[in-house]
C-alpha cells in the first residue's frame, strides 16, 4: 500500500526522510520555503568532527532524491492529520505529514554588547562558514587576523535573551572553526571564551583535545562581558577569566561569536495545531523523549530533525529516517496504531 | 438623683450600651496609634508637623480632607459610578451626623442630650409638634439616608459586577474586613427599618421613613411594630459596635487616616529610605479600593495577582510581609500615578526591601579606591552607566553628537566605571549603594564639569536625587541634544519616518521628564502616540527593581507593550532608556535609542 507523505523542510532531515519514504515506495513530496532544498547545509564548508565537506554530504542527499516531488517557495500554514495549508492558503492532502523544518539561527545583533553589525570585526561562526566557502577570510580591511577569540554560548544557555537551552552543536562548531582559522594563520593567537565544553559526540573529545595540544589554540572558561571597539578597528574585550578568578581585557583583530539554535518562528503557527504542542524553548514537543521522540500527538503528523531540539547533521539524517519509517508504518498499518 | 443622672436616664435604654461601647473603644484605639506615630516621628518630620500646623498649609490640608477624604475627587476621575459610589458612603454618612446633630440639638430640649441621644435621635424624640422646620428636618435626613443607601446598593452590586464601577478586578478582602463591611453593609438598611418602625408609632410625617412606617403599623398593626423596633435598634446598635470596633483593625481605618495623612503630607513629610512612623498613617490611609491592581502589568500580563500595592500594605501593616511580595514589584509607578489616596508606594516597598538585605562586609567595595578609568576632559562630563555599556550603539551615537557639536567631554567611564548604585538602592542594599554614590560622587567632583549628561534614566534618577552636586547640572541625553539642536549646534535632518516613542518608567514617572525627548525625535521624523503613554505609559518589563520575577514573566510584559506601540502602524520604535531598548526591542522588532535616530539623521 503506497501512500502520499507531505515533508516539510527540505533540508537533511528532510531530504532524508524524503529518500527513505522513496525506497520504501511511497510518493513523499518535499515542501521548502526557499528557493532550493539543502537547507543550512547550503551555507556550511565543512562538518565536525571528520571535516567532511558540507557539499559532499548535500550531493549524496540530493541524489536519492531522483522521483520526489519538491515545491520550493512553498511555506506552510498549519497541519492537521492528512493535511497541510500553505501560507498562501492552498491545502494539500497526504497521508502523512513530517515536519522538518529545522531551525533558526540565533541573531547575534540582540546581544548588542558584542556589537555584532557594530564594529567592523565582529563575525558569527555563520559568516565564517561563508567565508570559507568564498576562499576568502580575513578582516574587513582585508588584513589577515593575527589573533582571534570566540565566544561560546551566544545565544544559548543565556535567559536575557530568553535562550535557556544548549545548543549542543556550538562547541565543537567553535573548537572546529578554531582549528581552521589557525590551519589558515598559524602565527594567529587564537581563543575560545567559554563557560564549559559540551563534546557529546564520536571524535569531539578528542578533536577538543588536539585543538589544545596540536594547535596550541587557548581555551578561558569565562563568558565575554561586554565587547567595544579600538581606533584602530580592532575589538577590546573585557571577561573574566573564572579558573584563576581575575578579570581580564584583552584586544584581538577578530571576535567571532558561537551563534546557537533558536526554536524556528515557522512553530508558532503550528502550535495552534491539533495536537501540535511547543517546548518552553519554542521547539516542538514530540510525544515523548523515547519511543515516540519523531511522533506528534495528531496521528499521522510526524518530526524530525532540529524542529524538536538542537542536534547535529547525523542525527538529524537519523530522525529523517526514523520519521519515514513511523510514516510508512501509519499508511501500511491502514492509519491504525503502528505509526505511533 | 442630681440633675445630670435625671438627664441621662431621660435618654437612655439598654440598647445604647453596645454603641457607646462600640464608639468608646473606636476612639480610644483612634488615639492612641495617632499620638503614638506621632510621638515616635523622627524630630524633623515632628517639627516639620508644629511648624505646619501654624502655617496656611492647613487651609489647603482642609480642603483637601473635604474633596478627598468626603467628596472622593480623585475616585471619580477613575470612575464617575465608583466615585459616587465612595462619596455617597463618605459625603453622605458625615452629613447625616451633622444634619442629624442639628435636628437633635433642636428637639431633644430636655437638658443634656448625650451622644447616644442624637445617634438614635428617632427613638428619643418625644412626639412631633407639627412645626415647618421639624418636617424639613425630617424629610432631607430622609434624602440622605437614601443617598448612602444608594452607595450601599452599588457597594452590592460591585461585588457582584466590579467591571461596570470601572474595575475588572477587586481586592481580595480578609477577614476582618469582611466583618467590618458585612456590619457596614447592614448599618443603613437596619438604620433605615429602625427609623421607619419608630416614625410609624410616632407619626413623624416624612416621605420615606414616615411613610414606611405608617405603612407598617397600617399593615401589622402598632404592637408588632412596637416589638420590631426594640429588635431593629437592638440590631443598629450592635452592628455599628461591630463595625466601629472592627473598623481600626480593619481596612475602614483609611476613613479616620486620611484625614492626618493628608495635614501631614501637606506639611512636607515624606516616607524616604527609613521606616518612621509617617509610613504607619500612610499605609493605614489605605482602603484598599482596588484601583491600584488593574494597572499593575504583573497582574495584566503577567498573572501575578498577591503581589499588587493594595497587598503589600495590607501585608505590610499587618506584619506578615513576605520576600515574595516586597520584592515583585517593577516600581513602575503605575499604581502610584493612580492611587486616589495618593500613597507613596514606591517608597514604603523600597524601604521595606531593607529589611531582607545583608550588611556588606567592610572589604567589599575595598576595590573601588582606585578606581578612575576616566578620559578626555571638558565641560561636559557623560556618564554611560552599565546598560549604555551594553548597548554600544546608544555610545557610538553619543560619540558622534558630542563630534558633530564639537564638545569636547570628560568620559566617566567609556573604558569602565564604577555603577551609579541605583540597582542595589532599589534592591534594599541602601548602605552598598551609598558606597558606589561616594566613589562616583567624588570622581565627578574632581572633574571641571559644568555639566553631567548620561544616556541612562536609571543613573539620571540617582544623580538627581541622592548625588549631591552642586555646581553639576545633570542632564538626560534627549534634554542635552534637545538643547544642542535649539542652540544650532547641532544639524538635524528631518526624514519621512514615524516614531512610536516609549517612555522609560525612571525618565517619565520618575523624573518627569516627558516632552524633551518627543521634541528631540520631531526633529528627525514624527511621532505617533501609542495607547497608553506618559503618566500612563507602561514598563518594558526589564525593570532592574522586581527581583522575583524571571525572564518569562518580563518577556509577557514586553510582548504585551510592543503591542501597543504595533498598534500605532510605526516601523520604529524609539526609546530613551537602554534597559527599555534590549527588552522591548526584543519584542517589538526595530528598535532605537533616541540617540541613534539623531546621530543617524545628523546633517551637514
Amino acid at each position: 500500500m503506497s501512500g502520499k507523505v507531505i515533508v516539510i523542510g527540505g533540508g537533511v532531515a528532510g531530504m532524508q526522510a524524503a529518500a527513505t519514504l522513496l525506497g520504501m515506495g511511497h510518493r513523499p513530496v518535499i515542501l521548502e520555503k526557499n528557493t532550493r532544498i539543502g537547507g543550512k547545509l547550503n551555507d556550511w564548508h565543512r562538518l565536525f568532527p571528520s571535516l567532511t565537506p558540507a557539499t559532499e554530504v548535500l550531493e549524496q542527499l540530493k541524489s536519492r532524491l531522483d522521483g520526489v516531488e519538491v515545491l520550493t517557495g512553498t511555506e506552510v500554514q498549519a497541519v492537521g492529520s492528512g493535511e497541510v495549508t500553505t501560507t498562501d492558503g492552498r491545502r494539500l492532502e497526504a497521508d502523512a505529514v513530517i515536519i522538518a523544518s529545522g531551525f533558526e539561527v540565533f541573531p547575534a545583533e540582540l546581544k548588542e554588547e558584542y556589537g555584532y553589525t557594530l564594529y567592523d570585526n565582529v563575525y558569527t561562526t555563520v559568516d565564517i562558514e561563508r567565508m570559507f566557502n568564498e576562499g576568502r577570510v580575513c578582516l574587513a580591511n582585508g588584513a589577515a587576523p593575527r589573533s582571534i577569540a570566540f565566544l561560546h554560548c551566544v545565544g544559548s544557555r543565556d535567559e536575557k535573551v530568553s535562550q535557556r537551552h544548549c545548543s549542543r552543536v556550538c562547541c565543537i562548531t567553535g573548537v572546529k572553526q578554531a582549528m581552521e582559522m589557525k590551519g589558515l594563520f598559524p602565527d594567529a593567537e587564537v581563543y575560545n571564551f567559554y563557560m564549559d565544553i559540551r563534546m557529546f559526540g564520536p571524535g569531539y573529545e578528542e578533536m577538543y583535545r588536539e585543538a589544545q595540544e596540536k594547535y596550541n589554540i587557548h581555551f578561558i572558561r569565562g563568558r565575554i562581558s561586554e565587547a567595544g571597539e579600538t581606533q584602530d578597528r580592532r575589538v577590546q574585550i573585557k571577561a573574566e577569566d573564572t579558573l584563576i578568578g581575575r578579570p581580564l581585557k584583552m584586544t584581538v583583530d577578530m571576535l567571532v561569536l558561537i551563534v546557537g539554535m533558536q526554536a524556528a518562528r515557522s512553530n508558532v503557527p503550528f502550535a495552534g495545531c491539533e495536537g501540535i504542542r511547543l517546548r518552553p524553548s519554542g521547539f516542538l514537543e514530540p510525544a515523548d523523549s523515547f519511543c515516540s521522540n519523531v511522533c506528534s500527538g495528531t496521528p499521522g503528523v510526524f518530526y524530525a530533525g532540529t524542529a524538536t531540539a538542537p542536534k547535529n547533521v547525523g542525527e538529524s539524517i537519523n530522525e529523517g529516517t526514523a520519521a519515514a519509517v513511523k510514516a510508512a508504518g501509519y499508511i501500511e498499518s491502514g492509519k491504525g496504531d503502528a505509526g505511533r | 438623683m442630681d440633675g445630670f443622672q435625671q438627664d441621662i436616664l431621660t435618654y437612655y435604654d439598654h440598647f445604647v450600651i453596645p454603641f457607646t461601647v462600640g464608639a468608646a473603644v473606636l476612639f480610644a484605639v483612634l488615639a492612641y496609634k495617632y499620638c503614638r506615630w506621632f510621638v515616635k516621628l523622627p524630630p524633623a518630620d515632628r517639627s516639620l508637623t508644629l511648624r505646619g500646623l501654624f502655617s496656611r498649609k492647613v487651609f489647603g490640608a482642609i480642603g483637601e480632607v473635604v474633596s478627598e477624604s468626603l467628596l472622593h475627587r480623585r475616585i471619580f476621575r477613575v470612575n464617575p459610578l465608583l466615585g459616587y459610589m465612595h462619596m455617597s458612603l463618605a459625603f453622605g454618612w458625615f452629613l447625616l451626623i451633622a444634619v442629624g446633630w442639628v435636628e437633635a440639638s433642636m428637639h431633644l430640649t430636655e437638658g443634656y442630650a448625650p451622644l447616644h441621644a442624637h445617634v438614635f435621635y428617632k427613638y428619643f424624640v418625644p412626639e412631633p409638634t407639627g412645626a415647618a422646620g421639624e418636617r424639613v428636618l425630617s424629610n432631607l435626613m430622609d434624602l440622605l439616608l437614601l443617598f448612602v443607601l444608594s452607595g450601599v446598593a452599588l457597594a452590592w452590586f460591585k461585588r457582584m459586577r466590579s467591571r461596570a464601577l470601572g474595575m475588572k478586578r477587586t481586592t481580595k478582602h480578609v477577614v476582618g474586613d469582611r466583618i467590618a463591611l458585612t456590619a457596614l453593609w447592614f448599618v443603613f438598611p437596619v438604620r433605615f427599618l429602625a427609623e421607619s418602625a419608630e416614625a410609624g408609632l410616632k407619626g413623624i410625617p416624612s416621605f420615606l421613613t414616615g411613610n414606611l412606617g405608617e405603612a407598617m403599623v397600617g399593615a401589622f398593626g402598632s404592637q408588632f411594630v412596637s416589638g420590631f423596633s426594640t429588635v431593629a435598634w437592638w440590631t443598629y446598635s450592635i452592628v455599628l459596635a461591630v463595625f466601629f470596633i472592627a473598623l481600626p483593625f480593619s481596612r475602614y481605618m483609611h476613613i479616620f487616616t486620611e484625614i492626618p495623612f493628608i495635614f501631614l503630607r501637606r506639611f512636607g513629610l515624606r516616607s524616604g529610605e527609613q521606616k518612621t512612623t509617617y509610613d504607619n498613617f500612610q499605609i493605614e490611609a489605605c482602603s484598599r479600593c482596588g484601583i491600584c491592581i488593574d494597572p499593575c502589568q504583573l497582574q495584566a500580563d503577567g498573572g501575578l495577582n498577591d503581589v499588587q500595592s493594595v497587598y503589600f500594605l495590607r501585608d505590610r501593616r499587618y506584619h506578615k510581609l513576605s520576600r515574595r511580595v516586597t520584592d515583585n514589584c517593577l516600581m513602575c509607578g503605575r499604581c502610584e500615578a493612580k492611587c486616589p489616596v495618593g500613597i507613596e508606594l514606591t517608597a514604603l516597598r523600597l524601604n521595606s526591601r531593607e529589611k531582607f538585605s545583608a550588611l556588606p562586609a567592610d572589604d567589599r567595595y575595598a576595590y573601588l579606591g582606585g578606581v578612575d578609568r576616566s578620559s578626555g576632559s571638558g565641560r561636559v562630563g557623560y556618564f554611560a552607566g552599565c546598560m549604555t555599556m551594553l548597548t554600544p550603539r546608544i555610545l557610538s551615537s553619543m560619540e558622534k553628537i558630542f563630534e558633530a557639536a564639537e564638545q569636547s567631554v570628560w568620559w566617566a567611564d567609556r573604558d569602565g566605571g564604577i555603577c551609579c548604585g541605583r540597582p542595589l538602592k532599589l534592591s534594599g542594599e541602601a548602605a552598598a549603594a551609598r558606597r558606589m554614590m561616594e566613589h562616583n560622587r567624588a570622581l565627578f567632583a574632581k572633574q571641571e564639569i559644568t555639566t553631567l549628561v548620561t544616556s541612562c534614566p536609571i543613573c539620571l534618577k540617582v544623580f538627581r536625587e541622592d548625588y549631591d552636586l552642586a555646581g553639576i547640572e545633570v542632564l538626560h541625553h534627549s534634554q542635552y541634544i534637545l538643547r544642542l539642536i535649539n542652540e544650532g549646534r547641532l544639524e538635524v535632518v528631518r526624514q519621512d519616518t514615524a516614531f512610536a516613542y516609549h517612555d522609560p518608567c525612571e525618565l517619565g514617572r520618575g523624573c518627569g521628564i516627558y516632552e524633551e525627548p518627543r521634541d528631540v525625535i520631531r526633529k528627525a521624523g514624527s511621532i505617533v502616540e501609542a495607547d497608553g503613554n506618559r503618566e500612563d505609559a507602561v514598563c518594558c518589563g526589564a525593570s532592574l527593581a522586581n527581583l522575583e520575577i524571571g525572564e518569562e514573566v518580563q518577556q509577557q510584559i514586553a510582548a504585551a507593550a510592543a503591542v501597543r506601540y504595533r498598534d500605532t502602524g510605526a516601523s520604529v520604535l524609539v526609546t530613551s532608556c537602554p534597559l527599555c531598548k534590549k527588552s522591548i526591542g526584543r519584542a517589538f522588532g526595530k528598535t532605537a535609542d533616541i540617540a541613534e535616530v539623531i546621530a543617524g539623521s545628523l546633517g551637514g
